[in-house]
């Protein structure tokens, strides 16, 4: 097995939290090596079709899936550098003061360790970074102020404008909605041209994908991508003190190993758990920084309540970006759908395509034959939809654990056990119902409700951060308490989810966790 | 990141069709000409070509002459993770082939066994259709395969995908294309 240089940390995961710690490391002298599974795409991969765009998703090993709602991850996965945020839709909800304290307001669920003023001061600090379009002024209904965007909002069309009507007749307000994206020209990218093809990732430079931002400062700053090598173990000195590096496999599929001083689990919510469990050894019998076993429990996913509705006019639904054109938190209080729990984020106006997992065919699964050709005449000029998003609360029992079956390396696959509870039906219910009226008002020829199983989207936690080792993984940073050389980023720190599109607050954690890791080196990795 | 003409950002990187063998030479086809040439099939045998493009057709007119069989015969037959189904992205577990395999498998079965013995492609367009409904709804007694509601759902993807996903399919729409990299060969 061969041994590489060592270097000052080894990141796991070439997506939106490994992009940060890339940068801020290498910026900061130190000597990095992205480790990415998948390939190493190029903006000029990002062919606009639906049919290219998927392989940009999951082609690794399978995850098992099991539970009442079982997660539907392959989707919304990411396969390669820059991962999900190479495709995603670049909506950037901030979570909201009263996410980080339910435990302590409502007495369920779980607090952070931190509050909304600890991390506020990183997601204007990411908004510059990256470019963001937006309001904040008009969003300082709900959150405490902070520094503008950067950029103005975005564009708006007819296929958003013409819900506010609806909107605005069941007491929403609605506001532009904050957005990864360049309204204008920033930081040498040029400015969004509206064509809707997001989800396929956007070649232009326009959209703040990992690629184009942060991991292209690591580059700039001397950090290794490392593309086609999988790790498969973190390596653990005899005492089990601290870690070592990474077993990987490369593009040759030779097992080699990486070591170095601090090792940055930024895989996946599901992936950094299924390598922690896999790194069991006699010391950490349970897996990695495992003592509370609460290693891969309180798996959370969004479920959203779509209401799609057909105007009659051509409200040019080709047209925009596929996330959202407006956004509202006016029902995102913890307990505003009466008989419910949990926050509900609101959504207005996206670009539709004709064969995308989202789009106009997928609209009406139920039609099928002349009467889904039919439907689709009509959608083109028509169709256009609103959605909710919902928070799932955390429970121990949705959980990730290692399966019998092994991959192409010999590593067990994982399985995800997901299950929602009432409060979770209840309030996805009740999104439904509010739309309908929405839809209604706003003077919709037809609208109905998006059902069917009920979705799963985005995937927090397994490796929750909390406040020592009796109660969760890592601290706020991502460093786990057992640990101090390994850290978690991304999503799975979370220890609750909130209602909001995760990747912003992604972002703004692992610019504070990497900026701890650099401020107090000597001490993390010594 | 200067100078980008509208819609046109980058050129010559797509490769849109897919590679079929035509006479032992590898040629770069869109399906629908694949199929209009008799390309042979790589995967699929006789039976389960002939159950996929009846089941297309009834899911989404068109499908068969736009080449539905040799793009899932084609796409069967590479690596999974150059796959382009939507399969893919519906947590379906490679290699791809054993689903279609045993989808199509359970759709003759259960139209045999309900149909006096004929298998789904010879059924009559309102059979098929009744048929289709039931399979949709997990409806079909004694089904034997993947679940017959998901059955649906990808193979409804998959017409969808070679008669709305191509460029012809959004201008028979009216839809504007507006790629910023475009498919080359209007895939």
């Amino acid at each position: 097995m061969a041994t590489n240089e060592k270097v000052d940390v080894a990141i796991v995961g070439a997506g939106a939290s490994g992009s940060v710690f890339a940068a801020v490391l290498a910026k900061a002298g130190k000597k990095v090596a992205v480790l990415e599974q998948g390939p190493d795409w190029q903006l000029s991969d990002l062919i606009s079709s639906d049919f290219w765009g998927r392989r940009l998703k999951t082609a690794g090993a399978p995850f098992l899936l099991e539970g009442r709602n079982p997660y539907g991850y392959s989707g919304q996965s990411g396969w390669g550098v820059g991962g999900a945020a190479l495709h995603y839709f670049a909506n950037f909800p901030r979570l909201l003061p009263n996410d980080f304290k339910i435990k302590s307001e409502h007495g369920r669920a779980l607090d952070w360790p931190i509050s909304y003023q600890d991390l506020a001061l990183y997601y204007d600090r990411v908004a510059l970074d990256i470019g963001v379009s937006g309001d904040a002024k008009a969003e300082e209904t709900w959150r405490p102020a902070g520094q503008p965007y950067p950029m103005p909002p975005m564009k708006t069309f007819r296929n958003g404008q013409i819900w506010l009507k609806g909107f605005e007749a069941v007491g929403i307000r609605m506001v532009p909605a904050a957005v990864g994206m360049n309204s204008t020209d920033y930081k040498g990218r040029p400015a969004c041209i509206y064509d809707g093809w997001c989800h396929v990732g956007c070649p232009t430079g326009a959209l703040a994908n990992p690629v184009v931002t942060y991991l292209a400062d690591a580059r700039k700053a001397g950090a290794e991508v490392r593309a086609r090598s999988t790790v498969t173990r973190v390596l653990t000195n005899q005492q089990g003190t601290r870690v070592t590096g990474v077993e990987y496999y490369d593009e040759k599929k030779e097992r080699r190993v990486q070591e170095a001083n601090v090792v940055v689990l930024a895989a996946w919510s599901g992936q950094n758990p299924r390598l922690m469990l896999n790194s069991a050894t006699d010391k950490h019998p349970k897996g990695l920084a495992n003592s509370s076993g609460l290693l891969g429990k309180y798996m959370m996913a969004h479920f959203s309540s779509g209401t799609w509705a057909i105007f009659d006019e051509d409200v040019q639904n080709y047209m925009g970006t596929t996330g959202a054109q407006y956004m509202s938190y006016d029902r995102y209080g913890k307990t505003s759908r009466k008989g419910t729990f949990g926050s509900s984020f609101l959504t207005a106006g996206s670009a539709l395509k004709t064969n995308e997992l989202g789009g106009l065919a997928n609209a009406r699964v139920d039609l099928f034959g002349p009467d889904l050709a039919a439907f689709m005449k009509r959608a083109a000029r028509g169709l256009t939809r609103i959605g909710a998003f919902g928070e799932e609360m955390p429970n121990i029992e949705n959980r990730i654990e290692l399966a019998s079956d092994k991959d192409e390396f010999g590593m067990p696959l994982a399985k995800i056990i997901h299950s929602y509870d009432q409060d979770a039906a209840a309030l996805w219910n009740a999104n439904f119902e509010e739309g309908l009226a929405v839809a209604k008002a706003a003077g919709a020829k037809e609208t109905w409700s998006a059902r069917g199983n009920m979705p799963t989207i985005h995937l927090l936690g397994g490796t929750i951060m909390g406040t020592g080792a009796g109660d969760s993984v890592t601290n706020s940073y991502g460093q786990t308490h057992e640990l101090p050389n390994l850290y978690v980023a991304g999503p799975g720190i979370f220890p609750t989810e909130g209602a909001s599109n995760p990747t912003y607050t992604i972002f703004a954690l692992s610019l504070r966790g990497a900026e701890q890791m650099a401020a107090n080196w000597s001490t993390v990795a010594s | 990141m200067e100078n980008i003409e509208r819609r046109v950002f980058l050129k010559g990187a797509a490769i849109g069709a897919l590679a079929f063998t035509v006479g032992g030479v590898e040629v770069l086809l869109t399906p629908r000409d694949a199929r209009s040439q008799g390309v042979p099939f790589r995967t699929l045998n006789a039976e389960q070509v002939e159950a996929l493009e009846a089941l297309g057709e009834t899911l989404v007119p068109g499908a068969r002459q736009a080449g539905i069989s040799h793009f899932v015969d084609q796409q069967l037959s590479i690596p999974a993770e150059d796959a382009l189904l939507e399969a893919r992205i519906l947590n379906v577990r490679p290699p791809f082939v054993n689903f279609y395999r045993a989808a199509l498998g359970a759709v003759d079965r259960a139209s045999q066994a309900r149909s006096n013995g004929r298998r789904f492609a010879v059924l009559d367009e309102s059979e098929r259709r009744e048929f289709v409904d039931a399979m949709r709804q997990n409806k079909i007694n004694d089904w034997q395969g993947p679940a017959g509601g998901f059955v649906y759902v990808v193979l409804r993807n998959d017409a969808v995908d070679v008669v709305y996903g191509t460029m012809e399919g959004y201008a028979a729409l009216g839809i504007p294309y507006m790629p910023h990299i475009a498919p080359t060969r209007r895939w």
